[in-house]
């Protein structure tokens, strides 16, 4: 029982190995066509492996830094303490982050809109709330 | 700008897993703005490799990028990050 669940588990180290493998290839070959070098395939094979030993140590620090914050749900503000290390990193994963803020406002914005079409009320939930409180005051 | 042509990414559910496969506690889960960072940051980081890497090539005049110049720069990547 106990060699099942441990080569269920290899498996999938395998394949999420391989995944890193595969898209690491493709970042090489972008980085080969831009500065006209050739990867040997030692090189994407290391780069790949570096880059799955990597995601240990970043998904440690981001349990850690959420438990320290009293989460059980790492969040963008876990993933910015990781890119501390560098300044340019940093203020990169900031500016990507803020992006992010901003786009999930928009489609909040886009979400209440096409909600508020189909109650035909306005799509402003404070105003509906002062209209009920005048009609208390007059009841 | 050519910022459209690097269309190669991590995909969130590798990532996800990825992450997950070394969490301590079964109950901590990652929020999907978090992924695309993480996604991002290992995107940095694997290019990041691949360029210094070519450069250290590059120094050595060499044509193709082998294990030794990934070697030769890999202490100073793993202090950046």
């Amino acid at each position: 029982m106990a060699d099942t669940e441990e080569q269920r588990k290899f498996t999938q180290t395998q394949r999420l190995k391989a995944a890193v493998h595969y898209t690491t290839g493709l970042f090489c070959q972008e980085v080969a066509e831009h500065k006209e070098v050739e990867f040997s395939k030692q090189t994407i094979a290391a780069i790949a492996e570096t880059t799955f030993r990597q995601c240990e140590i970043f998904a440690r620090d981001l349990e850690a830094f959420a438990r320290h914050a009293k989460r059980t749900t790492v969040n963008a503000e876990d993933v910015k303490l990781t890119a501390r290390r560098s300044n340019a990193l940093f203020s990169f994963i900031t500016q990507r982050s803020e992006e992010l803020v901003s786009n999930n406002q928009e489609q909040k914005e886009k979400r209440k809109k096409a909600g508020g079409k189909a109650k035909k009320k306005s799509d402003a939930p404070l105003q509906s709330g002062m209209d009920e409180d005048e009609d208390s005051n007059i009841a | 700008m050519e910022a459209r042509e690097s269309g190669a990414a991590f995909k969130k559910e590798t990532v996800f897993k990825l992450l997950s496969l070394y969490f301590k506690d079964d109950k901590t889960k990652v929020s999907s703005d978090a992924i695309v960072l993480m996604a991002e940051m290992l995107k940095i980081f694997v290019k990041e490799a691949a360029i210094r890497a070519s450069k250290q090539a590059h120094t050595e005049d060499c044509d193709c990028v082998q294990v030794e110049h990934f070697e030769k720069i890999l202490p100073q990547l793993l202090l950046d990050f």
